[in-house]
Formats: structure tokens, C-alpha cells, sequence
């Protein structure tokens, strides 16, 4: 347990930046969560810390110990894999004793450990079996015990939930974060999906290309997006491309005349969160923007009901209600308003037009 | 089965019939094979073993006969048990020395990421394409008393004498290894392919240095496919003929030779019963490993 702290660390693979100058500090206990996009640099970093990937340049500390040329098995880092990567030559208790063997832990030590660990993550009766006696979620939990009975200074989780199943995987990633918690573990997780991310992290950092995009808290990230490419992959959003002709006042580029919070003069974009839409069957009121439109597409959530808009101008804002009791039966061509606050939308500057990460 | 229908209906009744065809799918699969071996094999096995147990008498050749006298003539005359323990010795030098050099070769293989691979394993096979016979030729001109080294070095001054290089045990050695040598290379190479990388670097996140994950991890995981990698080196270098004759000289015996020698010569019941021990041999000493092996690592 103690303090990871990256500095201006780069991976180049000949001219690709797989890393570009990350810098992260993470406090002693923190859960700190890599997310993005295949590809966009999360896992390399993880293997930078981890030991498996040398950074081409820049610094990385462990506890205030300078291990950035260290080897992985000199650095004090509990792994867990994707595929959990569990010896399936060994024994449950004697996977989860090979870190403390290793370290030459004494023999009669080791056994109370085991039992400890596997304890922890409730498979205390299962240490005989072999790996593949047991089903994914409990081989899942032997790569987390295995990572953790020898107090690893930082522990780092790799897509460790991507091959359980969605049910499974939502009582076992409060069951880690217990874990973590009790055990005041620093922990870096990589995840592409961000309703994990958000569940987990006491702190989110958002990369693409490499690059940390954001860094901050759940609600930094979804309320205030440092950047377009943050405003589509955090939650969702609908991009309305335009220009902020004055100070607060949007002209799309279909002609549409938004009030907007302030931003300054020039191309951009503003981005939309769906569930932040209201959405009638009769003209509304009390909204900064009140427009009419026609029902393009309605897909059925369950809990929540997407319904793709027209507007005017032929451009289109994804508006997300509540499936209440009552609630308006739509249908693809039916009229309807929608209508939301100025200070609902997000303004990015600049025409760019990264990939809108809709899910 | 072409009733489909009424096979829906009564379940039982199809299961029965897809079982046949699948029996009958099978035997067509195997059946030429199969055959094959058994014309091929395990018949002159039957003919030898019997011939085994028969006489030779100058002259005459074979007696019908049920004696044990060919085996007893091995066992009791120490040219003989010598030749056999020479085998021995050479096969397992090479088996070992194959398994030494073939690890880490069969593990770069397995591991590397470039685009060369299949050019790096047609290179690893590449001797085979060379008979044993051809290679020999070669390796003679090269390594014989007026071969292309022994002149050069002579001709600089460096040795005076020519050295013997051919017709020594350590050239029979040298040249089983690279005949069996690729056997042992592909033999591991796809079986480490089948060990995830991850598992090794879980290893080394544990705190595993490379020597302890290759004890703890890589070696019991690739086992299999070591207990097979040395099987077949293990037989081939226990049964090489063309390599010691053409490389060992006519003083140079093993047991290969030895029987098609005592075929030359006219003793079939002899040289059956070499066959014999030479198989039994080497069926017996590759069981045992495994089994010793096996116990050791069960799981």
C-alpha cells in the first residue's frame, strides 16, 4: 500500500505514442480507474507500472521508490489478468501461496496467509481444487487473492470483469471495491466500460490516443467534460455542430438559434445529455430552448425509453425518459416538443469531430 | 436417418442410428490406416519374433527351432552388451543435448511476434529435407582427414597432423543431434505456444525471477510436450542407422547396424532377436520415464 505517482512517462513503438507524457499521482488507498477506448493507451500505462513495458521516457514511483527500470518481479505490484492467468498446473492454495513463497516467506507462515486471503474473497474451501474445477467468477476471485496475500503496495486490475457475465459481474465488482476499501489498497483498474468505471473509482482518468484526457471524480467527468472526446464517452451525448455566434447564443448548422451557456466566438460544438431533455406531447414551457420535432426512432430500454428526435432544422437530439406508468406511447412520425435549459449543453470550441462514443 | 420426421418421433431409435453412422464414419476414417499398420508393422513384428526363437546353421541359414539361444547369445557376449550400451549411451546424450538446445529454441519460436515466423520454423526443418545419407556425405568432405577443415587448418600452420574428427563417437553424437534436433523443436514449440504468456508474467508479477518462473511454471506446464520431445529423439537416436555407419566408421557400432548386419549376413534368428531387444529396450526405458515422470509431477 503506498503512493504511485507517473511522471511525463511516454511509450513510443517506433513513431506510434502508445503513452504520451502521462502524469498521475495516486494517493496511498485510492482507486484510481483507467478508462477509453481499445487502444488508447490504458493497458500500456498499466504494463508501464506493472513492469512488463519499459517507458521510453519519464519516471515512475512506487511508495517514493524510483522503479521505473526495475523488473516486474522486483516491484512490489499485485496483477490481476483479463483471463486471470491463474498456474492451471497448481492448486488453489498453492496459486495463491506462489507471491509469498517467492518472497521467502517462512513455511509455516505461509498456510495461515493462504487461508487468510482466500477467506477474503470466500473460497476458504475451495484451496484443493484445481483452477479449472471452478467456475469463471471463482477463478476471478483466486487471481484477486493471489494478487493480494502478499500486500502488494499497489494493486492493478486489468478488464478484470470482461469475462464474467453482466449479473455476475455487478456483485463481484462491489466485492472488490469492499475488498480495496477495507484493505486501504492503492489500486489502478483499466475498463472500458464506463458504468463499471463509475461504480469503482474513487477518481477516473479518461485517455484516447495515448494521452489523459481527464482527470477527476464521477461527477467532474460527467458534468463538466474537459473535452468533446470526454462528453461522448462519459454518459452519452448528442453533438449539435454549429458556431457560438455571441456570448451564450449558438446558431447550429442547420440554422437552429440555441441559448447556450457562455463561450467564446467561433466554430463549436455542443454536446446534449439526453436524459437532461424534456420531452411533451404539447408545446412546454419554462425552458431556455423549446422546440418541435418528430419522433425519427424509439428504442425500448426497459427502465428508460430513448426516443430520437427531429428537430426542425432536420438535425437530431437523443432524448432519454423515464418509462413511467402513463407515460406517452410514441410512435416513429409523431409530433412532439422537446426543450431544455441554456445551461444544459456543453460547449466545446473548434470543429472537431472526434468519434461520438455512443454506446 | 432419412426419415426425419418419424426419427424425431421416436428419439431413442435415432440416437441409436446416428451412433452407427458415426461408428461407421469412424472406421472409414481410421480403417485405412489402420490397416496399414497392421500389414506394415505389427505383422513382420509377429514373423520376426518367431524367427527369433529359430537356429542358424552355417550353410542351412535358418532351423525351425523354439530356443532362447540368440538372446543368450547377446547377453553373454560383452561385444554385444558393449554395442547395445553404447546405444544407450548415445541416445540418451543426444536426447539430453536436444532437450538443452531445443528448449530455448522451441521458446523463441514459440514467443516471437514477427512476421518471419514461418520462415524461422521452415529454417528449424530445413536438415530434414537433407538425408541422413547426403548430410553425412557432406559432413565427411568437411570434417574427413582431407577434408575442407583439416587442409585449411594445415595449410595455415595451426595443426600439423589432421585431426580425427570423423569416424569418432562425438561425430555420430553431433550428427543424431541435427538430425533429431527439429523433431525436439517442434515438439515444444507447439506445446509452449499452447502456455498463455500471461500465465509467465503472472509469474513474474508474483515475484518470480525468469529462472523460478521457468522451474515453477513454464517447465511443469510444457511437460507434455518435453516427455514427448524426448520420446521420439529418445527412439530415434536409439534406433539411427545411416549416421553412425557413414559417420562412425566401421569400428564404431550400434545396434541399428548391428541388426541390419546380421541380416546381411545371413542370420535371420540372430538378427531377429537384436530387433527384439533393441525394441523392447527402448519401448521399456520410454515407459519407465514416463511413468517415473508422471508420478512425479501428477496432477
Amino acid at each position: 500500500m503506498a503512493r504511485l505517482q507517473l511522471q511525463n512517462v511516454t511509450k513510443r513503438y517506433g513513431d506510434f505514442h502508445a503513452v504520451r507524457d502521462v502524469t498521475l499521482d495516486v494517493p496511498d488507498g485510492e482507486f484510481l480507474v483507467l478508462l477509453g477506448p481499445s487502444g488508447c493507451g490504458k493497458t500500456t500505462t498499466l504494463r508501464i507500472i506493472a513492469g512488463f513495458v519499459e517507458a521510453t521516457a519519464g519516471v515512475v514511483l512506487l511508495g517514493g521508490r524510483d522503479v521505473t527500470t526495475l523488473p516486474p518481479w522486483k516491484r512490489n505490484a499485485g496483477l490481476v489478468f483479463q483471463n486471470y492467468a491463474l498456474f492451471p498446473h497448481l492448486s488453489v492454495a498453492e496459486n495463491v501461496a506462489f507471491g509469498l513463497e517467492m518472497r521467502k516467506v517462512p513455511k509455516p507462515e505461509i498456510a495461515p496467509r493462504v487461508a487468510e486471503a482466500l477467506r477474503l474473497v470466500r473460497l476458504g474451501h475451495l484451496g484443493e481444487r484445481l483452477p479449472r474445477q471452478l467456475s469463471g467468477g471463482q477463478q476471478q476471485r483466486v487471481a484477486l487473492a493471489r494478487a493480494l496475500v502478499f500486500k502488494p503496495d499497489v494493486l492493478l486490475l486489468d478488464e478484470p470483469l470482461s469475462n464474467l457475465d453482466a449479473k455476475l459481474r455487478q456483485e463481484v465488482r462491489i466485492e472488490i471495491r469492499q475488498l480495496t476499501r477495507e484493505l486501504g489498497l492503492t489500486t489502478i483498474m483499466v475498463t472500458h466500460d464506463q458504468e463499471e468505471a463509475l461504480t469503482m473509482a474513487d477518481r477516473l482518468v479518461v485517455m484516447s490516443d495515448g494521452s489523459v484526457r481527464q482527470l477527476g471524480t464521477q461527477q467532474d467527468l460527467y458534468e463538466r467534460p474537459a473535452d468533446r472526446f470526454v462528453a461522448g464517452f462519459v454518459g452519452r451525448s448528442t453533438f449539435l455542430e454549429g458556431a457560438v455566434e455571441a456570448s451564450g447564443k449558438f446558431r447550429t448548422d442547420g440554422g437552429l438559434d440555441i441559448k447556450c451557456p457562455n463561450g467564446s466566438v467561433g466554430p463549436a460544438s455542443l454536446a446534449l445529455r439526453p436524459e437532461r431533455i424534456s420531452l411533451g406531447t404539447g408545446p412546454l414551457q419554462g425552458f431556455d430552448n423549446q422546440l418541435p420535432g418528430v419522433v425519427d426512432f424509439v428504442s425500448y430500454l426497459g427502465a428508460n425509453i430513448d426516443v430520437h428526435v427531429r428537430l426542425p432544422s432536420k438535425e437530431r437530439v437523443i432524448v432519454q425518459i423515464p418509462n413511467r406508468e402513463g407515460g406517452p406511447d410514441l410512435r416513429t412520425g409523431d409530433s412532439v416538443h422537446v426543450g431544455w435549459a441554456a445551461s444544459t449543453g456543453a460547449l466545446f470550441a473548434g470543429a472537431e469531430r472526434g468519434a461520438e462514443a455512443l454506446r | 436417418m432419412a426419415q426425419t420426421v418419424t426419427a424425431t418421433a421416436t428419439p431413442p431409435a435415432r440416437v441409436e442410428d446416428e451412433r452407427g453412422g458415426s461408428l461407421l464414419s469412424a472406421g472409414v476414417l481410421i480403417g485405412p490406416a489402420t490397416v496399414i499398420v497392421a500389414m506394415g508393422l505389427l505383422l513382420p513384428i509377429c514373423i520376426l519374433f518367431r524367427y527369433s526363437l529359430n537356429q542358424f546353421k552355417p550353410r542351412v541359414m535358418m532351423v525351425e527351432a523354439f530356443t532362447l539361444e540368440n538372446y543368450v547369445k547377446f547377453f553373454t557376449d560383452p561385444y554385444y552388451t558393449n554395442i547395445f550400451f553404447t546405444t544407450l549411451k548415445v541416445a540418451l546424450i543426444c536426447t539430453a543435448i536436444c532437450l538443452v538446445l531445443g528448449f530455448p529454441l522451441a521458446y523463441v519460436l514459440a514467443r516471437t511476434q514477427t512476421r518471419f515466423k514461418n520462415i524461422l520454423i521452415m529454417l528449424v526443418v530445413l536438415p530434414l529435407f537433407v538425408g541422413n545419407a547426403v548430410r553425412a556425405a557432406g559432413w565427411m568432405t568437411l570434417f574427413g582427414s582431407k577434408g575442407f577443415l583439416n587442409v585449411t587448418l594445415m595449410d595455415i600452420g595451426i595443426i600439423s597432423e589432421p585431426m580425427q574428427i570423423m569416424f569418432t563417437e562425438g561425430a555420430v553424437i553431433a550428427g543424431i543431434i541435427a538430425v533429431n534436433l527439429p523433431y525436439m523443436v517442434l515438439t515444444l514449440q507447439s506445446v509452449i505456444e499452447g502456455i498463455e504468456r500471461n500465465i509467465e508474467e503472472a509469474a513474474f508479477s508474483l515475484g518470480a525471477g525468469p529462472f523460478a518462473m521457468f522451474r515453477r511454471v513454464l517447465w511443469p506446464m510444457a511437460l507434455p510436450g518435453i516427455i514427448a520431445g524426448t520420446i521420439l529423439t529418445f527412439i530415434l537416436g536409439m534406433n539411427a542407422y545411416a549416421t553412425p555407419v557413414l559417420l562412425g566408421g566401421p569400428k564404431f557400432k550400434m545396434m541399428g547396424p548391428l541388426v541390419f548386419g546380421q541380416f546381411q549376413l545371413n542370420n535371420w534368428p540372430f538378427g531377429a532377436a537384436v530387433s527384439f531387444i533393441l525394441m523392447s529396450a527402448t519401448l521399456v526405458l520410454t515407459a519407465t520415464a514416463n511413468i517415473l515422470i508422471q508420478r512425479r509431477y501428477r496432477r
